[in-house]
């Protein structure tokens, strides 16, 4: 059985402007030990499945159809002190922007010895000090700035501190949401490769979301390409990005600089996402596609299967 | 595209320490400093690319270049005039040759005004044409960043516009007075990867068309890559490298623009690349301050020299310049 399962879900926002289809349609598993990357640009639903898959959607959103099965049960269907119990227990997130969710005025060894606390009873406060400090050398940060405030870190440090909470009480799966995007590009692989090598000493499953196609293929072995709330292309890294299939994908790519290989043009993807208030009847990307059929604008695309494991969203390929 | 003895703007030995305010009993604070000695050259008709992590100066650098800042010592030389101390009309002249690009396009755009009022201001300020002719050049630089049609735009209000627009309705205000150099701060960090490759290529064709002499700063090696002609890499305000764009990259002599690069994620065949290995897993402790200020952190670096004197300057190849001792050193032998 897949550690994660998700069938056909949509979520949507109430908004002012109407009811926002933020992600239609979207199934994916993740296994034990997996890696699955989301890639998209902003707008395209990628930190609210994210937050769907955790159980923390704003007031105004909700799954409106579609199943979470998480160890084979829907998450969906529990209860609040259900979930609550698997939340941080069995999936913990590395929200973007982990400067912001740290509280700036307490302690960071104590903020992550009270998530600690509070998922498992049983233990003492002592006892969880001694485990923020394992968890403190796991993630690299030096045993005597357990007692600092956050604002006496430097941000790849704080990151650090949110990546040890996440880990404090052992989940199964990590969800890590941008978690690179405010730092430099060398604290940035410092951090990724802490995350690859702490996913390979506990078996972790991560579900990594970045709009930078780079760090994702650099992470994951599998990957989802997001556009205006549907999934648009699936499948291996190596598939994806060295054969992309969809439309989309192949822009995206495309407008991508690099520091290797043959300085090439980048082609720019012309206008802009559509409204998801009113999404296109036919396929999303038709309006800004470089070569689209007769029938893309008005017909809703189905999936092709173009390699072992290799899907796209696109009827003319 | 340039050329190699006509420079637009000269930076000589700038350098600029910020005092941070001390407590209130007792010390009067420390010296930062932001930039150190840095002398460059920037030619005319190029796309100079300033690449430096967050705190390296390179922000630094583009407001004392604008004159948003003072120079603690160190001139900056603008077609052979100083631009340090400029008052009055050679201010004013000064300002309408030298504009700026800004790093975050829902700031930097007064919500209350309308593009049209946005984008023409510059033009009443230095009292340029009529209404008219205005309303023309207006239509024409909106044209020219790819927002059209443009009479759509001119009564719309930042708030309608996507982040991309915003950006464009930036670069289209600072281009309006035909400026000779721009500075743009880091344009599309706010940016998706499709948007910024648009305006990455606006920003070229600014180069290619009108022949904008243009200084890029940014954190990201590849963006330099792609856009600028010359490229300069600085770390705590001191300036590592500097040389033509491909060579840098492709071919980095110093032992921080290789850690840079290491540090990059790479995928598809990307992914066997060399690597250098020049960053240390912890820093060395260090002393005092009187070496190389990558020197803690440097796997190639020598105890003895690198540790108690800053590197100079050396040349290796064309416009190819490092300071490192390791280079010195190679070059001696």
């Amino acid at each position: 059985m897949a550690l994660l399962e998700v069938e056909n879900m949509s979520i949507g926002y109430n908004t002012k402007k109407g009811y926002l289809k933020a992600v239609e349609g979207v199934s994916f598993t993740l296994e034990e030990g997996a890696s699955l990357g989301f890639v998209g640009e902003s707008g395209c639903g990628k930190t609210t499945i994210g937050m769907a898959l955790m159980g923390l959607l704003p007031p105004n959103g909700s799954v409106r159809e579609g199943r979470i099965l998480f160890e084979g049960k829907n998450t969906l269907r529990m209860s609040d002190e259900e979930i609550r119990k698997i939340r941080w227990r069995k999936m913990a997130m590395i929200f973007q922007a982990a400067m912001n969710a740290l509280n700036p005025v307490q302690r960071v060894g104590n903020q992550i010895a009270e998530a600690i606390l509070v998922h498992n009873p049983s233990v003492g406060k002592e006892e969880a000090m001694g485990q923020v400090e394992a968890l403190f050398e796991l993630v690299g940060i030096p045993r005597d700035r357990l007692r600092d405030y956050p604002h006496q870190y430097s941000g790849g440090m704080k990151q650090r501190a949110v990546i040890a909470m996440a880990l404090a009480c052992h989940p199964k799966l990590i969800i890590a949401d941008e978690p690179t995007t405010a730092l430099d590009v060398i604290v940035q692989s410092q951090i990724l490769g802490e995350i690859k090598d702490l996913q390979k000493e506990f078996n972790l499953s991560i579900i990594f979301i970045s709009h930078d196609i780079s760090i994702v293929a650099d992470m994951c072995k599998d990957i989802c390409v997001m556009y205006a709330g549907q999934l648009v292309e699936f499948g291996p890294r190596e598939e994806v990005f060295e054969s992309p299939s969809h439309p989309y994908t192949k822009a995206l790519l495309s407008s991508f600089p690099t520091v290797t290989g043959k300085k090439s043009d980048l082609i720019p993807i012309p206008g802009e996402t559509p409204n998801l208030v009113i999404p296109p009847a036919g396929c999303r990307f038709c309006d800004r596609c470089s070569g689209p059929g007769p029938s893309c604008q008005a017909e809703a695309p189905e999936w092709v299967e173009i390699g072992p494991g290799h899907k796209t969203l696109c009827c003319r390929c | 595209m340039h050329k190699r003895d006509e420079s637009v703007l000269e930076i000589r030995d700038v350098s600029k320490i910020y005092k941070t305010r001390g407590a209130f009993f007792g010390s009067s604070g420390k010296d930062v400093t932001a930039l150190y000695r840095i002398s460059l050259d920037i030619f005319k008709g190029e796309i100079f690319g300033l690449v430096g992590e967050s705190g390296s100066g390179k922000t630094t650098m583009g407001r004392l270049i604008v004159g948003l800042e003072d120079v603690n010592s160190g001139e900056i030389v603008l077609d052979g005039r100083e631009i340090v101390g400029l008052r009055g009309r050679a201010q004013k002249e000064f300002r309408r040759k030298v504009q700026m690009i800004f790093q975050d396009p829902y700031q930097s755009l007064n919500p209350q005004r309308s593009i049209y009022d946005t984008v023409s201001e510059p033009l009443k300020i230095h009292g340029i044409g009529d209404a008219s002719t205005r309303k023309d050049l207006v239509r024409e630089t909106l044209k020219s960043v790819g927002l059209s049609p443009p009479d759509d735009f001119f009564f719309k209000y930042p708030h309608r516009l996507s982040g991309g627009q915003r950006q464009r309705v930036a670069i289209a205000r600072a281009m309006i007075l035909n400026p000779e150099f721009v500075i743009s701060d880091e344009p599309t960090s706010m940016l998706d990867a499709s948007i910024s490759a648009q305006i990455f290529n606006i920003l070229l064709e600014l180069r290619n068309k009108l022949g904008v002499t243009q200084l890029f700063i940014t954190h990201s090696l590849a963006a330099a890559r792609y856009l600028c002609d010359r490229v300069a890499v600085i770390y705590r305000g001191n300036l590592m490298e500097v040389g033509p764009a491909e060579e840098v990259i492709r071919n980095p002599k110093h032992p921080y623009t290789q850690a840079l690069l290491d540090a990059v994620p790479k995928f598809g065949h990307d992914r066997d690349a060399k690597r250098y290995g020049t960053l240390l897993a912890k820093d060395r402790d260090v002393e005092e301050d009187a070496g190389c200020v990558f020197f803690p952190r440097c796997a190639a670096a020598h105890e003895d020299r690198c540790g108690r004197k800053q590197p100079g300057l050396s040349q290796l190849g064309d416009g190819h310049f490092v300071a490192c001792f390791r280079l010195e050193a190679m070059h001696e032998a």
